[in-house]
């Protein structure tokens, strides 16, 4: 444990080489003159790539080791950045300066530092003007890669929670080809995964051992965009495997920032959110296959036009949880999956509320959030109740109040502590007029679903 | 004597019956047999009357044929007349359908067979086999009587019986032969005209009642239910495998027992037997040696005590408040008409001038219907409304109830901390039903019961009311029964003679800590062990915990500086103050000592003293679990922990000084025998730690129980380590440590006294010895529970009721209440065992009266 190795004191970030062979994707990165550090992607049961899509195949692991440098890259947060592989096309650049820059902003922020201006990926050209803020759609300067008779078939990414499972219900109910695919190592997915009934896909992601010594030695620790790295491990699956579309789960509020900070958005689901999508979708056409699509099924609809469509789905209520805590050992019992305490517990709780028979939803939870007066903090900070964000704002806080609104109206509810408190407490300072559910059940602004799947859209609105 | 379906379904088990009928014969009793249908055929009948499809249920009636034909086969049989004419009824009624007989009517007829079909399958097969078997048509005994609120579905398919002894009967049957078969769950419908009633089926738990119907009738000798567990337990082995058979109960106790949660018995097989004075007993048919649980009415003397404690889920519970209800005619009357209307059934009542709550049973069809959101509606127009769940019921069962209140304080208090939304007490004085948040209940039963036992409301020493625990009947095979204690064989003498020199006198058994060392050390998963001195300091302990390769917590420099002095300098230190004052820390910062926090202010006001240092954080996961309240060290009223929603703070200011977290600890509590606690607090640490960067072990305390109870089970050790296994596979990056203190010395420390004098007052008697409280303060701080042995007189007959007490001056200076033991004489070497841990340490000089010597003995 030398001063050198000190992760936060680090100069340079080098992305060292990735390769694959049997099935497993070698993604080396290194600090500095450190030690290598090596992540292993394992694709189980992978066939040989076929020669038509080893270029798209090439084209997509490399994009897959730029993306998973996240990880390592935030432990330090070094001023330089190095590419073994030479210097990347200006889409391609700016592409990831868009994702490490927004796709760190939680991390940035919690942990006092701003990334502006430190992020630069070494291009061949100088930067774009655009300079980090990809526009989504306007980069099609780039030529089409080639269209690679992809089979007609879609990668599901199961999460476990209520999202990705409209998204299959929605495909199975167009008689779409689907496979739901996973990384890592969660029961409680895998459960819900073998509950969809679909042909299932298990990828493996093996964290390199010295990040975790990094982190005992001081690194920075914090949020990363995930689901950026689950899709471009997804991109790979799809060439490999034969897939044309990954159709993610992501909804219309996960483009709305949590925050702003010093004049930048900070957004915890910025990976989540539209321009990720629209920026790695178009990435994809340019760059590995025109005819793989790259989406999210659910990006037209809100979170409450999502749980009302979940309501329906009885056979998962045992299996699923969107709780943040990740549940390694799966129990039989309903605290075993959900621990009552975080955000997104009270957010699902009162989401489904108003779309399922109170008896039903309190067996899924196995208590009563609402009437807990020790949540109270957590329910007034979805309402932006005396919270970071005021009133006006839309998103997450709005369709809170609306589902928390209707609640108040019901008997069964009504009497609640924390449903009591709204309508004492909150409701008289609230306009009546923009509380309705209805707007929120309807499908609205833009979306990259392709043609094929655009029928299984409609099934969930 | 009634068989179920399962005892009925292959030849083993009716050889098994046959043998039983024998052994029955051969004591001279005259035998009648009840049978329920074999296995699955009840369901199978219930599905052919479901099918509209004429062809399907001359399928379904094939199948059944079938059915009995191959056990026929099995039993070398040819089909006797009897079943052959009933198969053909049978088939005939599966062709003609409802029509001629109407739907309900025709539903009775089809189940009825499944009984008639076993009873007249087992007569054949019993009197082929040498026991000379009449068949009975039941219905020709038990007649249904029709009752005011029936309809003709209850009056069909859920009948009663008015069941008085009949002589006529009883004469007829003992002209007839000595065994007789018949079918349970069905009988005829009464009427008054003369013609031939129709045949009635007796709803759930059918077969049990027809037993005890039958067994009014006759003024049987006793009725003998044969299932596959011994009888009543004192609460659900499956939530708690401690739980102890009821060897004897009331009829009423049981039927509380049976109506509040034991599945073993069907509550309405009990009244009829209530007058006619005719006992019940249920038995296990695969272990007939075991006692099982006699039901009558004898009433002998015994102190009162808890029989049972049972649980209840899935409940709803609808509180009504309004101030209209005070006093107001017809308000309750109102109110309940909209659960009538909306088809729910109310269950408990708890009521106050301006509130009414009542419980709903659960029901599967509550969870997705409407119901409870219409019937919310309708309320909501006379009263203000609120709809609790999920809920559970958790219910005391025993005779006397009110009398045993004083001494549930404990378990009382362990309500106190929890949400109890209505506590019903009942005007029969057989239960006290409380009714609390469902999610809590599976870890609370087992505990409550731990805490009835060790509060001496349930008695589980009066081994005439109570038998052996579920655990020693079905548990594992692997568990061993506990071997006898040290002092009772080899040493006893040795302890007799160190007694002889001097008392009172604390002796430490080194093997002992050894043993219990060892067996920690099993614990594969665990990666370091300290020893927490704070149980017991004594260096000859810490020395041989050294040499088993124990590391050592310490809570203050005192220990520290103890046991650097005791210990070899390789043995690891942890220091675990709380609330220290900053001249601990900097102390123990001097010393090799791990040091762990607590709290935000030695960092907030005293962080330079940190600067640089590698530190375990102790956290508080918000809830607390142990045996007393007084060592429940979790949860927002114990003083231990730093929140977890003050761990971001924490991390800032630990950052803002350099200061490294280098390992998560929690502990929640002491005296946990349930060994899922562990993974839990494993599993909660470990995904906190992923947090922090920084940390590379996880400390999840100790705690860990030791049984004082005869019959309380044992940690599981491996059942621990599976446990714990498992969150270590799913986070392999966390060293694992423990911290036990107890468990390793409790059972090596005996504290040795001679009786002074003795007393009796009103109907107490108490034997005095020479310390008290002041040697050891356990009994009166935390209502512990020592044994106490007349060591001079070991193996003398127990005759006599004492309570032990010491010399010093306090009411509370009770070692130990209500124990049997030999009549004792005046210096009598009494034996106090399992006070190696927290016994000398916690002594005192109070009254100056000499401290208790302690002596290692090897």
């Amino acid at each position: 444990m030398t001063t050198t190795t000190q992760p936060r004191l680090t100069q340079v970030f080098r992305f060292v080489r990735c390769n694959y062979a049997d099935g497993v994707a070698e993604l080396a990165y290194a600090f500095d003159d450190g030690e290598e550090l090596v992540e292993r992607i394992s694709f189980p049961d992978a066939p040989a790539v076929p020669a038509a899509r080893a270029a798209a195949f090439e084209a997509a692991l490399t994009l897959l080791h730029l993306v998973a440098g996240i990880s390592y890259y935030k432990a330090g947060v070094p001023p330089k950045i190095e590419l073994a592989n030479g210097p990347l096309d200006d889409a391609t650049a700016d592409l990831l300066d868009t994702l490490y820059l927004h796709g760190l902003a939680e991390f940035a922020y919690r942990n006092g530092l701003d990334l502006r201006g430190r992020i630069a990926f070494p291009r061949a050209s100088p930067p774009s003007t655009a300079g980090g803020r990809g526009a989504g759609g306007e980069g099609t300067s780039s030529p089409q890669a080639p269209s690679l008779g992809l089979p007609q078939h879609t990668l599901v990414p199961i999460g476990g929670g209520k999202d990705s499972v409209v998204a299959v219900e929605a495909i199975k109910a167009i008689g779409g080809e689907a496979t739901a695919v996973w990384v890592g190592n969660s029961p409680l997915i895998a459960a819900c995964a073998e509950r969809t009934g679909l042909p299932m896909l298990n990828i493996q992601r093996e964290l390199a051992p010295g990040l975790f010594e990094l982190n005992q030695r001081g690194a920075w620790n914090g949020h990363i965009p995930v689901t950026a790295v689950n899709s471009a491990i997804l991109a790979v699956a799809a060439i490999l495997y034969g897939h044309d579309a990954i159709a993610f789960a992501n909804e219309r509020s996960a483009s709305v920032a949590t925050l702003e900070y010093e004049g930048q958005q900070v957004n915890h689901q910025w990976s989540k959110g539209y321009l990720f999508e629209t920026l790695l979708n178009d990435w994809l056409h340019s760059h590995v296959a025109a005819d793989l699509d790259y989406c999210s099924l659910l990006r037209p609809y809100s979170e409450l036009a999502i749980t009302r469509a979940f309501a329906k789905l009885t056979p998962y209520f045992d299996v699923f949880s969107s709780c943040n805590r990740n549940f390694r050992i799966l129990g039989p019992k309903p605290v075993d999956r959900w621990c009552g305490q975080c955000p997104k517990c009270h957010f699902v709780f009162l989401a489904l509320a108003p779309f399922l028979p109170k008896p039903r939803l309190l067996s899924i939870f196995g208590r009563n959030l609402l009437d807990d007066e020790t949540q109270t903090a957590g329910f007034d900070a979805l309402l932006e109740y005396q919270d970071h964000k005021p009133f006006e704002c839309v998103g997450e806080g709005a369709e809170a109040r609306a589902a928390m609104y209707a609640l108040s109206q019901r008997p069964e509810w009504q009497e609640d502590a924390l449903v009591a408190r709204f309508s004492s407490t909150i409701l008289p300072q609230l306009d009546v007029a923009q509380l309705a559910l209805e707007p929120w059940l309807q499908p609205l602004g833009e979306h990259r679903v392709p043609a094929r799947l655009q029928p299984a859209l409609a099934t969930i609105g | 004597m009634k068989f179920g379906g399962t005892s009925v379904a292959t030849l083993p088990r009716w050889q098994n019956i046959r043998e039983l009928v024998a052994s029955r014969r051969a004591e001279g009793a005259r035998v009648l047999i009840v049978v329920s249908a074999l296995s699955g055929i009840t369901d199978a009948l219930k599905q052919l009357c479901a099918q509209g499809d004429k062809s399907k249920r001359i399928e379904a009636a094939a199948a059944i044929k079938q059915r009995h034909h191959e056990l026929l086969e099995q039993m070398q049989l040819a089909p006797p007349e009897g079943l052959l004419a009933r198969l053909d009824d049978l088939a005939q009624l599966a062709e003609d359908g409802p029509r001629v007989l109407g739907e309900l009517a025709w539903q009775a007829q089809v189940q009825a067979h499944g009984e008639l079909l076993s009873s007249t399958l087992g007569a054949a097969f019993l009197s082929a086999t040498g026991v000379a078997t009449q068949w009975l048509d039941a219905r020709e005994c038990l007649t249904a009587i029709a009752l005011p609120n029936q309809n003709e579905r209850t009056r069909l398919l859920s009948a009663m019986v008015e069941a008085r002894p009949d002589p006529v009967l009883t004469a007829r049957l003992a002209g007839l032969g000595e065994v007789f078969i018949t079918q349970g769950f069905i009988a005829r419908e009464g009427r008054d005209d003369g013609i031939a009633g129709r045949t009635v089926l007796l709803g759930r738990g059918g077969s049990d009642t027809s037993a005890a119907y039958l067994g009014a009738l006759l003024k049987a000798q006793r009725v003998e239910i044969w299932t596959d567990v011994a009888g009543m337990f004192t609460a659900n082995p499956r939530q708690v495998t401690g739980a102890r058979l009821l060897q004897r109960l009331d009829y009423e106790e049981a039927q509380e027992i049976a109506s509040t949660g034991a599945k073993v018995l069907h509550p309405r097989c009990l009244s009829p037997l209530r007058e006619p004075r005719v006992p019940l007993l249920i038995k296990d048919t695969n272990r007939p040696e075991l006692e099982g649980t006699v039901i009558g009415p004898e009433v002998r003397e015994h102190a009162p005590s808890i029989k049972a404690i049972s649980a209840r889920k899935g409940i709803t519970l609808i509180s009504m408040e309004s101030v209209g209800m005070w006093q107001e005619v017809g308000f309750l009357s109102d109110v309940f008409a909209y659960f009538k209307q909306h088809g729910l059934s109310v269950d408990l009542i708890g009521s106050a001038e301006t509130n009414v709550t009542v419980s709903l049973d659960p029901a599967e069809n509550l969870l997705d219907s409407d119901a409870i959101a219409a019937l919310a509606t309708d309320l909501a127009k006379v009263c203000r409304v609120k709809v609790i769940a999920p809920c559970a019921a958790i219910s005391l069962v025993g005779r006397g109830m009110r009398s045993i209140l004083h001494t549930l304080s404990g378990v009382l208090a362990e309500f106190g901390q929890l949400r109890v939304h209505l506590i019903s007490q009942s005007s029969n004085n057989l239960n006290l039903t409380f009714v609390v948040d469902e999610e809590v209940v599976d870890a609370l039963v087992p505990h409550l019961h731990d805490l009835l036992i060790g509060a001496g409301a349930l008695r589980t020493d009066d081994s005439a009311l109570f038998g052996p625990s579920w655990e020693a009947l079905y548990g594992r095979g692997d568990v061993a029964p506990a071997a006898a204690s040290w002092w009772r064989t080899d040493e006893r003498q040795r302890l007799l003679d160190i007694a002889a020199k001097a008392t009172p006198r604390y002796v430490y058994h080194l093997p002992t800590v050894r043993q219990q060392a060892r067996e920690l050390k099993k614990l594969a998963a665990v990666d370091r062990l300290h020893y927490a001195v704070k149980a017991n300091t004594h260096p000859a302990i810490l020395g041989a915990l050294a040499e088993e390769g124990f590391g050592f917590e310490c809570v203050s420099p005192g220990e520290l500086r103890a046991v650097i002095a005791a210990v070899p300098e390789s043995a690891p230190l942890l220091f675990t103050p709380n609330f220290a004052p900053r001249g601990d820390y900097e102390f123990a910062l001097t010393t090799r000592a791990t040091v762990s926090l607590d709290a935000l202010h030695p960092l907030q006001y005293w962080g330079e003293l940190f600067r640089d240092k590698e530190i375990v954080l102790r956290v508080d996961l918000g809830r607390g679990l142990g045996h007393h309240e007084k060592v429940r060290t979790g949860g927002s009223g114990s003083k231990f922990g730093l929140p977890v929603d003050q761990l971001d703070s924490f991390l800032r200011l630990a950052d803002a000084h350099g200061v490294i977290v280098r390992g998560l600890h929690a502990h929640l509590g002491s005296g946990i025998l349930d060994d899922s606690h562990w993974g839990e607090v494993y599993g909660q640490l470990a995904s906190l730690a992923e947090r922090i960067g920084s940390v590379s072990f996880i400390d999840i305390g100790g705690g860990l129980g030791v049984p004082s109870h005869p019959g309380e089970a044992a940690l599981d050790i491996a059942g621990l380590d599976r446990v714990l296994r498992e969150v270590k596979t799913a986070y392999p990056h966390y060293q694992l440590w423990m911290e036990p203190g107890r468990y390793l010395v409790a059972d090596a420390g005996v504290l040795l006294a001679r009786t002074t004098q003795q007393k009796g007052k009103g109907a107490f008697r108490y034997l005095g010895i020479d310390t008290g409280m002041n040697s050891l303060i356990r009994p009166a701080l935390y209502d512990a529970w020592h044994q106490i042995v007349n060591l001079t007189q070991l193996d003398a007959p127990a005759t006599a009721l004492y309570q032990v007490v010491g010399p010093i001056c306090e009411s509370g200076d009770v070692l130990g209440t209500d124990r049997r033991l030999p009549e004792a004489n005046e210096g009598d070497v009494m034996l106090i065992a399992q006070v190696g841990a927290y016994g000398k340490v916690m002594s005192s000089p109070y009254n100056m009266r000499d401290e208790a010597e302690e002596v290692v003995i090897e």
